[in-house]
């Protein structure tokens, strides 16, 4: 059942990511030639090369139909693999790192945030398993991985609920509704790891970890706010950011402990909390309101007051 | 059509956001943002102090251009998703303190102050003019108008100010340096943090 749904997940980043694709798996050789053009490109993969744009990419699926040689854009390193024929696709170490980093999300639930998981990874990438050792060996970097994963599929989430609603197929939430959705939605992209998760948040707290996991939180929590029709340009931005964050971070460590079926207790908590924070804003805006009365009586106190003196003074 | 000009104003943002030097882009508006909030709180200063005497109605003048200023980076803010200062609420203070202390200078002194101020954001935006026109005038023409606009309206600020016998202010170039060197460390602080 894993498996299946390991690889239906992996065909979804495929899709979904657009460029990662891997032409290995693909785009079978139908030509001797191109056979080893394909081997070639799994031994090449492993050196350093100049950037593949995207489109590249695609192109090249189509390409392995055509003669090797035929590349659709611009100037290309003038690398040559084993046989003397020049390499007709390349990418990044960058590229190839959030591949094998995908493929070993598979391995997580069995292997914990480890360099195993990231060894299975790159197995079934048809890659040796030292390719793990471009990697720290604590699994932070398939820990920020991941989290970055989820991040863009939250944003690309919340991007297609903005056009239903601008499209009117949608009703606009209101903004409790929204939160909550969206906190629940994005929580809800652990629910496979969850046994492990624990370990990676711990992870993310080591000090190496943290400008890069907070950045992530940060950039994260500032998109849900976006989608959901934040325009305060003082203060107000600040405090917003920090309350999300707040019940981002309390909710998960509730998700962590919950054992409900389908995580019913975190969401009623995540509703408790989100309500608060809405009161907490009204209840703001009523000690303002009242703390400027009490100024203004004051003021008049005052006025009134230097009025009888200046009437005392002259009689 | 969608209901509402703000969420037409949302859907603008993905594509405003694409291509630009988001990191420059963002040290500008937040720079400016907290300037102009900042010139709000003087000219609000000025105007408790002085808002009865005989230059109550031109600072109460320049004032409302300040507020038309602020309400357009607030706009443009929200475009380009960019964070306000944490200063924001210091500025609100030492902005009124300063614009009601150099009041209770005198006329002359609220000018001399307005004077240095408007002096200070001139050579702002003249810098930031430069900076986005270095980069690419194309890119960035509707912010670079943007500004170019508010930069001539500071002026005619600084020279009403220059008008109003800001120059006999006692104490004129100490009250003016000393201004002006507060205005740059706001402006450091404002961009980065």
């Amino acid at each position: 059942k894993m498996a299946a749904a390991g690889s239906l997940r992996r065909a979804g980043w495929r899709l979904w990511r657009g460029r990662a694709v891997v032409r290995c798996q693909l785009s079978p050789p139908q030509h001797p030639l191109q056979a080893s053009a394909v081997l070639r490109r799994v031994s090449d993969e492993q050196k350093k090369e100049p950037l593949a744009s995207s489109s590249q990419q695609q192109f090249d699926s189509h390409a392995t139909d055509h003669q090797p040689e035929q590349e659709p854009q611009g100037p290309r390193p003038s690398y040559t693999g084993q046989g003397g024929q020049e390499s007709e696709d390349y990418e990044t170490e960058e590229q190839l790192q959030h591949r094998i980093l995908t493929a070993a999300l598979e391995f997580v639930p069995e292997h914990g945030w480890t360099a195993e998981a990231i060894a299975e990874g790159a197995k079934t990438l048809g890659l040796s398993v030292a390719a793990a050792g471009m990697f720290h060996s604590d699994g932070s970097e398939l820990i920020l991985h991941f989290v970055s994963q989820c991040n863009t599929k939250l944003s690309e989430l919340l991007e297609q609920e903005q056009k239903l609603v601008q499209l009117g197929e949608a009703e606009k939430k209101p903004t409790d509704q929204f939160l909550r959705d969206a906190v629940e939605a994005r929580l809800r992209m652990l629910i496979p790891y969850i046994e492990k998760w624990p370990q990676a948040l711990s992870i993310l707290l080591l000090p190496h970890n943290i400008p890069s996991s907070l950045n992530l939180l940060t950039s994260m929590i500032d998109d849900v706010w976006h989608y959901a029709g934040d325009q305060s340009t003082d203060f107000n931005w600040y405090t917003r950011r920090a309350v999300l964050t707040g019940i981002y971070n309390t909710t998960e460590l509730v998700m962590m402990q919950d054992s409900s079926p389908d995580f019913e207790e975190t969401w009623r908590f995540l509703e408790n909390r989100v309500a608060d924070a809405m009161n907490m804003g009204n209840t703001a805006n009523q000690v303002q309101s009242t703390g400027e009365a009490v100024v203004q009586g004051l003021m008049g106190a005052a006025v009134t007051v230097s009025n009888a003196e200046t009437i005392r003074a002259v009689r | 059509l969608p209901a509402g000009g703000a969420s037409l104003r949302l859907c603008s943002t993905r594509a405003t956001l694409e291509g630009i030097n988001k990191p420059v882009i963002d040290r500008i508006i937040r720079v400016d943002h907290a300037g102009e909030y900042g010139a709000n709180r003087i000219y609000a200063g000025q105007m408790a102090v002085l808002g009865r005497s005989s230059v109550g109605p031109i600072i109460q003048q320049m004032w409302n251009q300040e507020k038309d200023h602020l309400k357009k980076f607030n706009e443009l803010m929200v475009a380009y998703r960019v964070r306000p200062t944490v200063l924001l609420p210091f500025w609100n203070v030492a902005g009124f303190v300063l614009g009601a202390g150099s009041a209770l200078l005198g006329k002359k002194s609220a000018m001399a102050c307005t004077v240095a101020v408007e002096e200070s954001i001139s050579d702002h935006y003249n810098s930031q003019i430069r900076t986005l026109m270095e980069e690419d005038p194309e890119k960035y023409k509707e912010l670079l108008q943007i500004i170019k606009q508010f930069r001539d309206d500071e002026r005619e600020h600084h020279d009403i100010g220059l008008e109003h016998d800001a120059e006999a202010a006692p104490a004129y170039s100490v009250l003016k340096t000393a201004i002006k060197l507060g205005c740059k460390a706001a402006i450091f602080l404002s961009e980065r943090i």
